[in-house]
């Protein structure tokens, strides 16, 4: 789950030659958000409303995508199910952002020993097994939306810290740098007033990189029982919950499976363009690809 | 040496890299279990640990290596079964069991009166938790007057002791571990302990010289005791014979028509219960879970858990058995959901449910999402937190909770549920800590009375304290379901999750 | 001498990483709300008295420092200690687990490797846009969708509508299935890899003595890869560790992952421990092999 950034750039190079890609999954990604956010004013059926008489039943026109264990609409909570994924896993992305960015300028800013420490302990927490680490968190934290942030936020955010590091290290060598250094601007004032600025772009296309691995590994946790509360499931809680009716009502497991699989491919494309176009010179080879590549 | 080196080396390294990929196409697949055409194959419940004295928690397996003295028949009445035949005498006081002669422990040895005499010492000496310790409180001592004769005597008369000394089991005092924690127990069951992978796998090969003749007829048991494993699937493709399935399952098992399924003779039962050591309002106010209590359809939440083989009741013990009341029964004010009683008795306490939040808590199980959604339809907000099971304990030990919904499985033993109701009692949380001296007066005396229809009455009047109160809100019973493939001859589920009783078992399956 | 300096370097980093990381894990196992009292408590066996009985007789009551020392002692001696849940010897879980996880996370790598090895050389030899578009989207797949939904797909199709495979002990479905999340992991940046590689001299000169495309792939391109496929290799296995625990559920596999899984649910601090330490310290392991593997076989490196 975690890869530097050369590494991830190469995997994804492939979809930026594809314009035809690009608009395709803009296309099915904005109906999709939208759908999600809108949900409640859509207003077909509550989320959470059952029936049991009208248990797992399949597709029909009152119920287009056919009824879950319960009796609810899954169609309903497909979209209500959206938002919370959505959501989740962008608040992770976000708090993973200000929390590696943050730290690793920091750190770096404020000198060698600092720097040894804070990345002497990222380096500590990347070596471990991710998901079993972000398991063990959420049950100490305890259950619902919040825990689940916080275990994605801290599981991103070491890369966030190489990134922001590297950018530091290639900001803080060129001339306009020094020229503020010589002028005795202080270490704090460089970095807000120069530093920040220069490396914010480099530190956002990492953005477009996290989420949609937020969005595999909430599914994950949520896999493995962890995840949202039941009252507001994201899609991997969804598919986790209708795994058990595998064999009775397989339409109630396909529906988030599908949603989410096609979710993730497409914020991986248009992620992808994005960031070329926020870091065109960039993307290619971030300082970190020249820290990590062996050749 | 560093000048040519490199590119060999970096093609041995390329070849070694693919060869290792033609060596996973040749992978063969990993066997999971013990296979052989004589073994029995059983997809159940766990087991806690290798020492049968210490286990606090639900028995599936071990009953097929170690015996009592006594046994549960699929009807929930008590038999002999180590023990030839037993006798109470009529205060209460004291016990005389006469053993089978000839019954082999696995090490070759004969069980005699002595080696009962040093379990029960050893279970009322060495052991820290677990039901058994409660009994031994009252077992003043236990005598060998001969080689097959054990008499007990009690302090105080003590009605659940010979249900209770199902779970006594009579191990070797020769184990390895005795003196410490038991690491491989010799009993004298028709199989014996094989290796146990915690979570994973148990085996049992046949014992030989097992003191009923002619049996076990299968060569070994293996068990599948994965907890996140589907069973009736792998019952339906033939991997298991016997497992335990869910409702849902069940049906499906059944259309294929690979399976029979039979309920356990002992049920689950299904509760709601209320915070009630130390209850907010307005959860305090009786009218308030009274109305609670209304708004709940009983017979959707138990048809939804256990289709329909589920009853509805209002009672700890199940409809047509011995402690059930029927006239209790069919007063139930909650036998059917009344929204309209429901919202006149929130309007007479002055609660309007929109301003209330409920803190509810279950486990991770979906049968506690149809209550909360009952809860909400009356109005209620509901924050739900669905927890593993030792999170859930913990939120549950502590105050800040309203409600939650919850099961509790088959006992030997009516006692081991009333037991949980007591102030003192073992792990009282799930009921919401119920602190009533009257009624764990009554609950006392109960287990204390040797008149059988007495004792029927005493725990009617708890339950009717626990009414009276809203205590909890009893939802109803389902049997675990356990399916049997056509092929395993002779085999029946019994009366809890035990597989070897006296008159029945696997020892007497064959395939 | 002087090539073998960073190489101890490495080797005492990654001791010592593994060193933090199980001081680490045992915090945050105690951060974890309950312990196994309470699991053995949950079927109602335990009075209040009696469960206090049990955390004294088990030690979990003493102090933090003082379990530390007592675990971290036995663990120097290779020492794993007692399950507190089962009362076994936790090396023989581990012992059962560790098989099943080296099997999957092994077999799927190798299978991984093999299709991304075949996949990138027949495209670089052939430019075929086919391949092209195949190593693509199986390299979007990988990225996109998580093992455990593919796995349910396999389930779904394969067991329950076709009725092939049983649903236990799928073992062969799951290697497939994180055998291909591998490949599509690998295939990418190795394919750009070797293209980069032709342009190299010693691959012009091979072609201009006229060898056949597929033999100057295999013979010369190849080798020039090699350091990046090791690299790569490194961070898949990596992620292979851990990885596999949704597999490992999903079939009813008793490998490390679940062994762990289990062991948090049920609170039995030293398998959670020892699971976790092992698949740790095996991560560093890999790390650091690869790391010496590459200097030693990249002499650009040094």
């Amino acid at each position: 789950m975690r890869f530097p950034a050369w590494y991830t750039s190469s995997i994804t190079r492939g979809l930026q030659q594809q314009p035809a890609g690009l608009i395709l999954a803009a296309a099915t990604l904005i109906p999709i958000i939208a759908a999600a956010l809108l949900a409640p004013l859509l207003g077909t059926y509550s989320p959470l409303a059952q029936d049991l008489l009208i248990r797992n039943h399949a597709p029909s026109w009152v119920h287009l995508l056919g009824t879950d264990h319960l009796g609810r609409d899954v169609l309903a909570r497909l979209l209500d199910g959206g938002r919370t994924t959505l959501l989740v896993s962008t608040v992770g992305t976000l708090l993973a952002f200000v929390l590696g960015a943050g730290v690793g300028l920091l750190a770096v800013t404020f000198g060698r020993v600092s720097e040894a420490l804070v990345f002497g302990f990222i380096d500590l927490v990347r070596a471990m097994p991710g998901t079993l680490l972000a398991l063990l968190l959420i049950v100490a934290l305890g259950s619902g939306a919040l825990p689940l942030i916080l275990a994605l936020g801290l599981s991103f955010s070491p890369q966030i810290a190489y990134v922001a590091r590297a950018s530091y290290r290639r900001e803080i060598a060129r001339d306009y740098v020094r020229a503020a250094r010589t002028f005795g601007g202080t270490r704090l004032h460089i970095l807000g007033r120069h530093i920040v600025p220069n490396v914010a772009g480099a530190l956002v296309t990492q953005v477009a990189i996290i989420l949609p691995r937020c969005i595999v590994t909430e599914s994950v946790l949520s896999f493995l029982g962890v995840g949202s509360s039941p009252d507001a499931p994201t899609w991997g809680r969804m598919i986790s919950d209708a795994a058990r009716s595998i064999q009775t009502a397989p339409h109630v497991l396909v529906a988030p499976l599908l949603a989410l699989i096609i979710l993730t491919i497409c914020i991986s494309i248009v992620g992808d363009h994005l960031r070329r176009g926020l870091d065109p010179v960039r993307s290619d080879d971030s300082a970190i690809g020249r820290e990590a590549r062996p050749a | 040496m560093k000048t040519y080196l490199p590119a060999l080396r970096r093609r041995s390294f390329l070849v070694g890299a693919s060869s290792l990929g033609l060596m996973a196409a040749a992978f063969p697949t990993l066997s999971l279990g013990q296979s052989g055409a004589n073994v029995l194959r059983i997809g159940t419940l766990g087991l806690d640990t290798v020492d049968p004295h210490r286990h606090t928690g639900t028995i599936a397996v071990q009953q097929v290596y170690v015996e009592a003295l006594t046994s549960i028949a699929p009807d929930g009445s008590v038999e002999p079964w180590l023990a030839e035949a037993i006798d109470a005498r009529a205060d209460g006081l004291a016990y005389t069991f006469k053993l089978r002669p000839n019954v082999h422990f696995h090490n070759g040895d004969t069980l005699t009166a002595s080696d009962v005499v040093a379990n029960f010492s050893r279970v009322k000496e060495k052991i820290t938790g677990g039901w058994l310790v409660s009994a031994m409180e009252y077992v003043d001592s236990v005598e060998a007057p001969d080689e097959l004769t054990v008499v007990v005597n009690m302090s105080a008369p003590y009605a659940p002791l010979l249900n209770l000394l199902s779970e006594l089991w009579i191990v070797s005092p020769k184990s390895e571990g005795w003196d410490d924690t038991i690491n491989r127990p010799i009993g004298t069951g028709p199989f014996t302990f094989g290796a146990w992978q915690p979570k994973d796998s148990f085996t049992a090969p046949a014992f030989d010289n097992y003191w009923v003749a002619g049996l076990p007829k299968v060569s070994a048991l293996w068990f599948d005791i994965r907890d996140e494993a589907d069973k009736a699937l792998a019952l339906q493709a033939g991997d298991l014979h016997i497992a335990m399935v869910s409702a849902e399952a069940a049906e499906t098992i059944k259309a294929a028509g690979v399976a029979n399924v039979d309920p356990l003779g002992d049920a689950t039962w299904y509760f709601m219960a209320f915070n009630n050591r130390s209850a907010r309002a307005p959860f305090d106010d009786i009218r308030v879970r009274q109305a609670i209590g209304h708004a709940i359809d009983k017979a959707a939440f138990m048809n939804f858990e256990a289709g329909p083989t589920a009853v509805t009741t209002n009672q700890m013990s199940k409809p047509g058995t011995f402690y059930f009341d029927q006239a209790m029964h069919d007063a139930d004010p909650f036998k059917a959901p009344d929204l309209e009683r429901a919202r006149s008795l929130l309007a007479e306490a002055g609660v309007n449910p929109a301003e209330h939040t409920v803190r509810f808590v279950s486990w991770q199980e979906d049968y506690a999402q149809v209550i909360v959604q009952m809860v909400r339809q009356l109005g209620f907000q509901v924050e739900h937190a669905a927890l593993d099971d030792v999170a859930a304990q913990q939120r549950l030990s502590g105050d800040d909770w309203d409600m939650n919904v919850m099961s509790s499985g088959p006992r030997s033993d009516i006692f081991l549920r009333y037991v949980r109701l007591m102030s003192n009692g073992p792990n009282p949380t799930l009921w919401g800590n119920i602190q009533n001296p009257a009624l764990d007066a009554v609950i006392d005396a109960a287990s204390k009375e040797v008149d059988s229809d007495k004792r029927r009455g005493l725990y009617l009047e708890a339950i009717q304290m626990v009414h009276d109160n809203m205590y909890f809100v009893v939802l109803g019973h389902a049997a675990r379901l356990f399916a049997t493939r056509h092929e395993v001859k002779d085999f029946k589920a019994g009366f809890s999750f035990s597989l070897n009783w006296a008159s029945g078992g696997v020892a007497h399956a064959s395939l | 001498m002087r090539r073998y300096l960073p190489v101890a370097a490495t080797v005492i980093r990654g001791a010592a990483q593994a060193l933090g990381i199980v001081f680490l894990i045992f915090l945050l196992c105690r951060v974890v709300p309950g312990d196994v009292v309470d699991v053995l408590g949950l079927e109602g066996g335990l009075t209040a008295d009696q469960a206090e009985a049990m955390r004294r007789e088990l030690g979990i009551d003493k102090s933090l420092v003082d379990q530390f020392l007592d675990w971290s002692g036995g663990m120097l001696q290779g020492e794993f200690g007692r399950s507190l849940r089962y009362g076994v010897p936790v090396s023989g879980m581990l012992l059962h687990a560790l098989p099943v996880s080296a099997m999957l996370a092994g077999g799927s790598f190798a299978i991984g490797l093999a299709l991304a090895l075949v996949l990138a050389v027949a495209a670089t030899s052939t430019r075929s846009t086919v391949l092209d578009v195949a190593i693509n989207a199986l390299n979007i797949w990988s990225i996109a969708a998580p093992t455990f939904c593919v796995g349910f797909i396999g389930i779904l199709v394969f067991s329950i509508w076709l009725g092939w495979l049983p649903v236990l002990g799928g073992v062969g479905m799951a290697l497939v299935i994180i055998g291909l999340d591998n490949a599509g992991q690998l295939v990418k940046p190795l394919r750009e890899e070797l293209r980069e590689c032709v342009s190299l001299p010693h691959v012009r000169t091979a072609r201009a003595k006229g060898l056949a495309p597929m033999q100057v792939a295999v013979a010369h391109v190849l080798p020039a890869a090699s350091p990046i496929v090791l690299a790569l290799s490194g961070i898949v296995l990596a992620n292979l560790v851990s990885g596999t625990i949704t597999m490992e559920v999903l079939f009813g596999l008793p490998g490390l992952g679940s062994l762990a899984l289990n062991a948090i649910h049920g609170r039995d601090y030293p398998v959670i421990m020892a699971a976790i330490t092992v698949i740790s310290v095996s991560l560093v392991v890999i790390n650091t092999l690869v790391d010496i593997i590459a200097r030693l076989i990249d002499p650009r490196m040094s």
